[in-house]
Formats: C-alpha cells, sequence, structure tokens
C-alpha cells in the first residue's frame, strides 16, 4: 500500500463499505478469538513464564532461574517414573481399546434391536462421567468387599488386592478405563465401516472369500485411515489420564500409577510448587504436540478410497 | 434377508413389540446353529456393561450392612436389596440428620453444576453460532489463517494445561468463583469446527435471497442458519453439556469453597476420607449418572452423530 498524502481525506478513503463489512464480521468471531486467546494460549505463555522464573501463588513472580526446573526434572527420578508409567499405561491401553472396539464395532454393526441395545449398553459408561465410574469400580476392585472378589470366589479362586498390588494397579485401572471408553472408539470404527462400500463385500463372496479373508482383504484396509485417526487420538487422550489416578490410587502403590498429569497436580496443588508443576506441563505440551504432528502428517499422507 | 420372515411374523402377531420379539425369537431359533455364538457374545458383552450400573444402582437402594452382609456368597442376593431404603439418597442430599451431621449437601452441588452446565451451554450456544457463521459463510481477509488458529486450539493437549490455566484464571481474579467454572468453556473450537460442517451443508441461496430482501448479517445467521442447522445445534449442546456436566479436574482446582461445589467433586471428595460410605457413594453416583445416561438414551440419534463429527472429522 502507497503512503497517502496529507492532503487526501484519509479515513473516508480506508473505510470503505467493504472494510465496513470485515468489521462486522470480525465480531461474529471475536467473542471466541478472545477465548481461545485467554483460556487456551496465554496459559501457555503462563506456564512458560511461571518455569523461568520463581513463582507461587501467593508471593508471584520472583527472580529469573532460567532452566533450572528443567534440570531438576533431569534428575529427578519420580519426573522418570511418572512418564514411564504414563507410557506404559499408553501401550497398554491403547491397543487394546483399538483392538477390541474393532471387534465390537464389527459384531455390533448389525441392523437389529438385540444389537442396538448392546450398543446403547457398551456406550453408556462414555456418558457416565469418569468420576462415577473409577468411584464404583474402585468399590467393584476392593481387597474384601468387592464384588470382582466376592465373583473370583465364588469360582474358588484366592482373593486379589487389585489397587494395592504395584504389580496389578495400573493394569486394574487399563481394564477399567478400556471397558469405559471402549464405546467412544466403537462409534467411530462403525461410521467407517459404513463407509466402505457393499460392493466390495459382494464381490469377495462371489469369489468364494471367506469372512476372516473379507476382513483382511476389504475391512482393514480400507478402514485403516479411521484406525489411525482413532489410535492417534486415543493416544494423545490417554496420555493425560489423571482421574481414575486420583480417585482410586492417588499414584500409589508405590508410584506404580504416578501418571505425568497426576504428578503435574501433586507439584502444583499439594506440594505448592507451582513453577515445577507449570514446567513439567511445559514438556508434556511439547511431547503431546510432537504427537499430533505425526499424526497430521500420518493422516495427510493417506490415500482416500 | 430375513424381512420376508418378519413380515411374516408380523402379520401373526401385529403388535409392533410382540412381532419385534416374535421376529427376533425366530431369527434366533433358524440361525441357532449358526448365529449362537453371535448372541452368546452380545449377552456376555450386555452382562460386563450392566452389571457395575446394576449393581450400582441396587446398591443405592439398600441398606449400607446388607452391602457387606451379602458380599459372600455370590448370590442374587449380592446385588438385589432384602429391604428397599432410600436412606443413602437422604444422607448425601442432607435430609436426614446423618446427612446433616456430614455436611452432606448433593443437592446443592447437583443444582451448582446444572447451573454451570446450562450455562455454558447457553453461551456456547451464541458464541460458537456466530464463530462457525463467520467461518462459513462471512467475507473476512485471512479466514484461513484465522481458522487455522482455531484449528491449533483443538491440539493443545487438555488435561495438560490444567495448572497453567489456574495460573491465568488466578491472574484474573476469579478462581474460588462461579465465573472459573464457566468462563474458560464459553467457546469451544471443537464446538466451532463442528457447527462449521453443518452450515455448510444449508444451500447459499437461502442467504442471497435473504439479503436481498434486506437482511443484516445477523438477521441471515437468525432466520436463516439457526433454523436450518438445528439438529447440528442440538448435537453440540448435548456434547457440550454431558462435557461440563463431567469435568472433574478443574472444578476441583478452580474453586475450593464448598458452596461451589460440582456433584463430580462431591461424589470424589467421598472417598478420600478415612471411613468410606459406600451406600452414599451409590447414592451420589446415581444422582450424576443417571439422568445424563437416560438423556443419552433419549436423543441418542443426535447424540452417536456428534461424536461421529467430532471423531472424524475433528
Amino acid at each position: 500500500m502507497s503512503v497517502a498524502t496529507p492532503a487526501l481525506p484519509v479515513p473516508r478513503r480506508w473505510w470503505t463499505a467493504r472494510r465496513r463489512g470485515y468489521l462486522l464480521a470480525f465480531l461474529f468471531i471475536a467473542p471466541a478469538l478472545v477465548n481461545f486467546l485467554v483460556f487456551r494460549y496465554l496459559p501457555i505463555l503462563a506456564a512458560l513464564r511461571s518455569s523461568l522464573w520463581q513463582y507461587s501463588l501467593l508471593g508471584g513472580y520472583g527472580e529469573f532461574i532460567g532452566l533450572a526446573a528443567y534440570r531438576r526434572m533431569l534428575e529427578d527420578p519420580i519426573f522418570w517414573t511418572s512418564l514411564r508409567v504414563t507410557a506404559l499405561y499408553v501401550l497398554l491401553k491403547v491397543p487394546a481399546q483399538v483392538a477390541l472396539s474393532l471387534l465390537f464395532a464389527v459384531l455390533l454393526q448389525r441392523e437389529t434391536r438385540f444389537a442396538a441395545v448392546v450398543r446403547s449398553a457398551v456406550f453408556a459408561p462414555v456418558v457416565a462421567s469418569i468420576v462415577v465410574v473409577s468411584v464404583i469400580w474402585a468399590l467393584m476392585y476392593h481387597v474384601q468387599l468387592g464384588l470382582l472378589n466376592s465373583i473370583l470366589t465364588s469360582l474358588g479362586l484366592p482373593r486379589i488386592a487389585f489397587l494395592s498390588n504395584p504389580r496389578l494397579a495400573l493394569v486394574a485401572i487399563v481394564v477399567m478405563m478400556v471397558w469405559k471408553e471402549l464405546g467412544f472408539s466403537m462409534i467411530i470404527l462403525m461410521a467407517g465401516l459404513k463407509g466402505i462400500p457393499e460392493m466390495f463385500y459382494e464381490a469377495a463372496r462371489i469369489d468364494g472369500a471367506s469372512p476372516w479373508q473379507q476382513f483382511r482383504a476389504i475391512t482393514l484396509p480400507l478402514l485403516r485411515r479411521v484406525l489411525m485417526f482413532v489410535l492417534v487420538t486415543q493416544t494423545i487422550f490417554s496420555f493425560q489420564v489423571f482421574v481414575p489416578v486420583y480417585t482410586m490410587t492417588r499414584g500409589g502403590p508405590l508410584d506404580a500409577t504416578k501418571v505425568i498429569v497426576y504428578y503435574i497436580y501433586q507439584n502444583g496443588f499439594l506440594f505448592q510448587d507451582m513453577g515445577y508443576a507449570a514446567a513439567i506441563s511445559m514438556v508434556t505440551l511439547a511431547i503431546l504436540l510432537v504427537v499430533s504432528g505425526v499424526q497430521m502428517r500420518l493422516l495427510r499422507s493417506e490415500v482416500e478410497y | 434377508m430375513s424381512s420376508g420372515r418378519v413380515a411374516e411374523a408380523r402379520a401373526v402377531l401385529p403388535v409392533r413389540w410382540g412381532a419385534g420379539a416374535a421376529a427376533v425369537l425366530a431369527r434366533w431359533a433358524r440361525g441357532a446353529g449358526r448365529e449362537w455364538w453371535w448372541y452368546l457374545t452380545g449377552v456376555v458383552i450386555l452382562v460386563l456393561y450392566v452389571t457395575p450400573f446394576a449393581w450400582m444402582i441396587l446398591g443405592s437402594l439398600r441398606r449400607e450392612v446388607e452391602i457387606f452382609e451379602y458380599t459372600y456368597p455370590l448370590t442374587w442376593r449380592t446385588f438385589v436389596p432384602v429391604q428397599w431404603t432410600l436412606k443413602n439418597f437422604l444422607d448425601v442430599l442432607g435430609l436426614s440428620p446423618e446427612g446433616r451431621a456430614f455436611g452432606l449437601n448433593f443437592g446443592r452441588a447437583l443444582a451448582v453444576t446444572a447451573f454451570v452446565s446450562a450455562a455454558v451451554v447457553l453461551s456456547s450456544l451464541v458464541v460458537n453460532t456466530m464463530g462457525a457463521y463467520f467461518f462459513a459463510r462471512l467475507d473476512f481477509p485471512r479466514k484461513e489463517a484465522l481458522l487455522l488458529v482455531v484449528i491449533a486450539t483443538m491440539l493443545i493437549p487438555f488435561e495438560a494445561v490444567m495448572v497453567p490455566l489456574y495460573i491465568v484464571v488466578r491472574a484474573l481474579g476469579v478462581q474460588d468463583t462461579v465465573w472459573a467454572l464457566i468462563l474458560p468453556w464459553y467457546a469451544s473450537p471443537f464446538v466451532i469446527f463442528a457447527l462449521v460442517q453443518f452450515f455448510k451443508e444449508i444451500p447459499r441461496e437461502l442467504d442471497e435471497a435473504a439479503i436481498i430482501d434486506g437482511a443484516s448479517f445477523f438477521g441471515v445467521l437468525r432466520h436463516v442458519i439457526v433454523p436450518n442447522a438445528v439438529p447440528g445445534l442440538v448435537t453440540t449442546a448435548l456434547l457440550e453439556f454431558q462435557f461440563i456436566w463431567n469435568l472433574f479436574y478443574w472444578p476441583l482446582i478452580a474453586v475450593g469453597r464448598k458452596e461451589l461445589q460440582t456433584i463430580q467433586v462431591a461424589i470424589a471428595q467421598q472417598t478420600t476420607q478415612t471411613q468410606i460410605y459406600w451406600g452414599r457413594i451409590f447414592a451420589g453416583s446415581v444422582l450424576a449418572s443417571v439422568p445424563i445416561i437416560l438423556l443419552f438414551l433419549l436423543m441418542q440419534r443426535y447424540y452417536v452423530r456428534g461424536v461421529v463429527l467430532s471423531g472424524v472429522k475433528g
């Protein structure tokens, strides 16, 4: 744009009907943008600042400490434990959930009333809150009075201390979370299944392909994009698990369920160390953004059928 | 494949439910050799999913000593109360002397949660609808860049930035107020993105006709877009309501005052005490989950569409 000469009535030329339209249009998006800037982007800047300067809730910001909080993280064995526990949780939960939800989706795809009832039942825990589900499961897992141990005993098996055994606690949480969130991925996979043209299956049946062969040759390859999507979003989602750890184990026994978001909470709100909590948040954010970046690349490179 | 036989069964039994049941039975009997495993699997899945809820609901309707008394051996009495009672509900709602002695007031927690959820849904309906209208219809330089800002917002991991969000909300001075529960969620990138998809399906000719008739942007939004996007708006409102109703981590840290405790926080708090009252946990869980599950069952069609949209396209 050229520089306006003082002789010209600048405002009138600049303020055109089109610009007025732009301003009116912008008013429609402005409230949402303010929300995103203040409550989604600003926290990231705040976390960066709180991790580089001394910070406490009551004292506010103090002197510049640079990367001290991040160096502390490197030497903090519990931070590494929490990363390991989180990775283990994701590696146990996501493949199990995706495989089972694919199985459920294929099984329950039929247009019968019974299939619809089962589908609704599988989806009910998705709608119920994670607090309710985890609290009820904590009681089901109870070593003396839980329903699961009542079942085990009636089968002549010994009772199991699901949540107080360091080797079992994380698995117990994984089982519960797969049970809870399976319905969500099942519905998405079902939508994907519906998108596969029926004629492929007809052609395969004419060629004498068995159901398993049809699944391998048609369903899996054509569902790959949706499967990939579910896999990556569930990974990002599961990496941030917090509530079941809070309600069921509090990170114990022996840090066996101390996932990263619980460790952030613990530092920020139980140890009153907001600066360190912010630093761990930043690292978690960075890890998850890398995963998201990989996701975008994978999804874009997939060819649609 | 079996529609002929279904019609046959329907002719015999004109009542719709009877016909459905007869058709299921007939199909079951016919396919028993080939299909029995499918029904068996379905029944097993059903049992796995219904049992915890049945245990919770029936457990909330019996005295606590009964829950413990009938844990062993496993019989139908493990589930079904001997003496039905609403005592647990009276306790958690603070309507019994014991409930009052413990300072329990789940009624207030439910009211707070309902108020906050309704407020967010309402503001979301206004703000996100306007935002989606902007992206779907209005003219603006570098609109794609703005859309990218919205999409990038969806990539910010949610639970991982709760502590930083708390730092911001504290800086704004609204922590420990009802605003802290509403303000961060009054707009949502997911809802905007979903609504843009719905709005794009409305033919542009309708807008143009309205503009020729002298309608403003707002007039078009009100009289053309909104009436034609009711299913989309219902879907996103439902998902948003469920999201806020079930939120736990944020209300846990954002407010400390008991008067502003949401139902989820109130339930979780019951598990942290030295003595855990099972009956009260069951009753609180029923109050928090049964309404929302019923809402889902009633509005299932919208719900599933919303999940698919946020899943496949988001």
